[in-house]
């Protein structure tokens, strides 16, 4: 048996042992686990899972032991993920952390920095939250105008960002700020660190069109921010910050596996919810093939996935292959929302608990706020650009 | 889900050959020959040589042992050049008619021909305006074939036919037919891609005991895996097709000036550009998924739907916006574009529309 048919089988004991049966059920918004100095559990269960998976440090599969991370290859990364879908495990802990800052800190920060905050992300002791677009620096943002003056041993911060997610839950805020004005907009960008109970940080949640208010507006006024906090070279915060979006689009464009399934699968409600034909078919013929169609093209994402994972083992990438990713997982994620609308009809409309069951709910309110996925993390407009350029060569 | 290191060679001396041996110039030689043969005799002869009728065959069978990845690298590079050849007729199809459903005894007699490229065959199996598998109406019966067969590609050149019809039971069954028997009953004809192709008619042809495979309707499972065997292999055709008309698009757009810059420079063209190519990757993880799955012997029937409607579509769109994106010179016959766009629409019949396999992926979706 090869070394990976012997981790296989003991990541599946492992996981049966460890993975109480409630937490092997499809994971709902409301009992996700997110990091945090304050986080609660939902129950004793969720609790136990996320300790054990913490003490593994599988929460981060592939990070170096020596800072608490799984210190897991590839390969086993990818049993282990696809253990866990075949038990219906539910991820341990959501985390920005661990999906953008992390990566980003571990190549990088210094020693010290990640000593302090790397364990502290595996383990979900600390929540953190972006701060880079601002009111008038969004699809251009290298024009953010935020500024931290050196003052010292010591940046004073006065600015504001937008569109931090969960800020108002957040512990720390990863920032693009302004450290020199007089260079060339790229050039005068650090990667600061501040920590959200600094004084002069204050936060202000922003409705959405979904009703929730994950977004908020973040205000600084005079923060003090210590000089050991600034991430890799200052002015050069740019590379940072380019390095953590190459991990927030591969995220965003797997959001439609991240977020709650089962309830909302095409097929399954689609199957659930419309008349069948005497064959036992969908029997609108015209909507069951525009169905059709989108699961072939999301089969076809999958595939695409699955053959970069292949690329990687290989060591063949061909970089232009990830630049599709955000563009097209975001679009076909809500080619399906509108699909799930339609196969609601009218019971999709109703905005209030009684009137409609919580998956209906569910599928409206994910309807809206995943408009956010083409805007947020670079909008399809600019991923388009990047592919026109990169990937197809075509001069700019 | 990637070409190892052996198919990717394959692929490479297969890229650098063509294009020394088998340009898109070589179709328009066939093309204005309508008479002639359907393909290039010389240039089949040295892709025998190169070993490609036995490219998926294994090493017993007489084949290179190359995988059905082999078969798709091959096709994808057939598809960049339009290159007319027997390969989705005789190595594709035909050959995976009699591997997978014929008796040991024509398997042992017509694989190792085939794999060595003496026996060319082709396949009769389309009928009617649209192909459907499930509307195939050539009788098998009493020992006799008869119906209506269509777009059956190299008629003359090859040597046998291999007609797919269906049994009084409904099950489809093979008959392996000298090529000579069916020519004074065919009628050639040339299609806008300047490939010919032939209808055949049937009536009442009696097919000898060890030319039947499948008269119980045993091989029904099989002979519908072989065919979406060449469904797949149309597909992998139609990428690589579609490939070469978005690198000549960008070529064009990178090189054309107006208004005083590169049309490139434009976004508009930019983002269609970017959307084309998301559709092309997409199209071709579906393929090379399938063709895995074909190398390790999993069911193929869903994924062969997926990739030939993705494909379809692909290659369609591809087409459309390549002419408009060269502007007037795209409407010209001077230019390749044109013949692509022709190519991808006799592709989109072969085998079946996006419309027959929207509708068989959902069957086999249980939408």
């Amino acid at each position: 048996m090869s070394d990976l048919d012997t981790f296989r089988q003991t990541t599946r004991a492992w996981l049966l042992e460890n993975c109480p049966e409630s937490q092997r059920q499809p994971i709902v918004k409301a009992e996700q686990i997110w990091g945090g100095r304050n986080r609660t559990f939902p129950s004793a269960d969720a609790k136990a899972w996320f300790e054990a998976m913490a003490a593994k440090g599988w929460t981060a599969p592939t990070w170096p032991r020596e800072y608490g991370g799984g210190g897991l290859s590839a390969e086993e990364a990818k049993i282990l993920q696809q253990e866990m879908a075949r038990l219906q495990c539910r991820p341990a802990l959501y985390e920005i952390g661990i999906w953008m800052f992390g990566p980003a800190l571990l190549g990088f920060g210094t020693e010290a920095q990640k000593q302090e905050h790397i364990p502290k992300i595996i383990r979900g002791e600390i929540r953190w939250a972006q701060g880079y677009s601002e009111p008038s620096a969004g699809s251009d943002l290298a024009s953010l105008k935020t500024k931290a003056e050196d003052c010292g041993d010591h940046f004073l911060v006065n600015g504001t960002k937008i569109w931090t997610t969960n800020a108002h839950l957040a512990d720390w805020i990863f920032c693009l700020v302004r450290t020199n004005p007089a260079a060339p907009k790229q050039q005068g960008i650090s990667f600061l660190l501040i920590d959200m109970a600094s004084e002069g940080v204050s936060i202000s949640p922003i409705e959405l069109i979904s009703g929730e208010s994950e977004f908020c507006q973040t205000f600084f006024d005079n923060v003090k921010v210590p000089k050991r906090n600034l991430v890799g070279e200052l002015n050069k915060g740019w590379d940072v910050a380019k390095e953590l979006l190459k991990h927030e689009r591969t995220m965003m464009s797997s959001m439609e596996s991240m977020t709650e399934k089962e309830d909302v699968s095409l097929d399954v409600l689609a199957r659930t919810h419309l008349p069948l034909n005497s064959e036992g078919q969908i029997a609108n013929a015209e909507l069951r093939s525009r169905i059709a169609a989108l699961s072939m093209e999301m089969e076809a994402f999958q595939q695409l996935n699955e053959r970069l994972y292949y690329q990687h083992k290989a060591r063949q990438v061909d970089p232009r292959l990830g630049m599709l990713l955000k563009h097209i997982g975001t679009k076909q994620l809500q080619r399906k929302d509108e699909l799930l609308l339609e196969i609601l009809g009218n019971r999709a409309l109703s905005w209030e608990t009684h009137r409609a069951s919580s998956t209906e709910q569910r599928i409206t309110r994910n309807w809206a706020f995943n408009k956010s996925h083409t805007i947020a993390g670079g909008t399809s407009e600019i991923q388009l650009n990047i592919i026109a350029k990169r990937a197809l060569g075509m001069a700019s | 889900m990637i070409f190892n290191e052996e198919q990717t060679m394959l692929q490479d001396t297969l890229r650098a050959f063509l294009t020394d041996n088998a340009t898109v110039s070589d179709l328009r030689a066939l093309r204005a020959n309508p008479e002639g043969a359907a393909y290039n005799q010389t240039l089949w002869q040295q892709l025998i040589e190169l070993g490609i009728p036995g490219i998926a065959l294994s090493e017993s069978e007489g084949g290179l042992g190359f995988g059905y990845m082999g078969l798709a690298a091959v096709m994808h590079e057939m598809g960049r050049n339009l290159v007319a050849s027997p390969i989705v007729s005789s190595v594709a199809l035909a050959s995976s008619v009699i591997q997978l459903a014929g008796s040991d005894s024509q398997k042992a007699y017509w694989l190792p021909l085939l794999a060595s490229g003496e026996v060319t065959a082709t396949i009769a199996v389309q009928e009617g305006r649209q192909f459907a598998l499930r509307s195939l109406a050539t009788r098998f019966d009493k020992g006799e074939l008869s119906g209506h067969k269509t777009l059956v590609m190299d008629a003359l050149e090859s040597d046998i036919t291999v007609v797919i019809a269906v049994t009084a039971d409904g099950r489809f069954m093979a008959a392996i037919i000298p090529s000579a028997e069916l020519t004074a009953s065919s009628d050639r004809y040339q299609l806008m891609d300047g490939r010919t192709f032939s209808d055949i008619e049937l009536r009442g042809l009696y097919v000898p005991e060890e030319s039947i495979i499948g008269a119980d309707g045993s091989c029904h499972d099989a002979i519908a895996k072989a065919l979406d065997i060449g469904t797949l292999a149309i597909s992998a055709e139609m990428i690589g097709g579609a490939e070469s008309l978005l690198e000549r698009t960008v070529a064009h757009l990178n090189n054309r000036e107006q208004f005083d810059v590169k049309l490139a420079t434009f976004q508009a063209l930019q983002h269609r550009c970017a959307e084309l190519y998301c559709h092309l990757e997409l199209a071709r993880s579906a393929v090379l998924s399938a063709f895995t799955k074909l190398d390790r012997g999993q069911d193929i029937a869903r994924a062969a739907s997926q990739c030939k409607a993705l494909a379809n579509d692909c290659y369609v769109q591809m087409s459309n916006e390549a002419v408009q994106m060269h502007g007037g010179m795209g409407i010209t016959d001077e230019l390749d574009i044109g013949l692509y766009l022709k190519r991808s629409r006799v592709c989109n019949q072969l085998l079946g529309d996006s419309s027959y396999h929207r509708a068989r992926y959902a069957e086999a979706a249980s939408l």
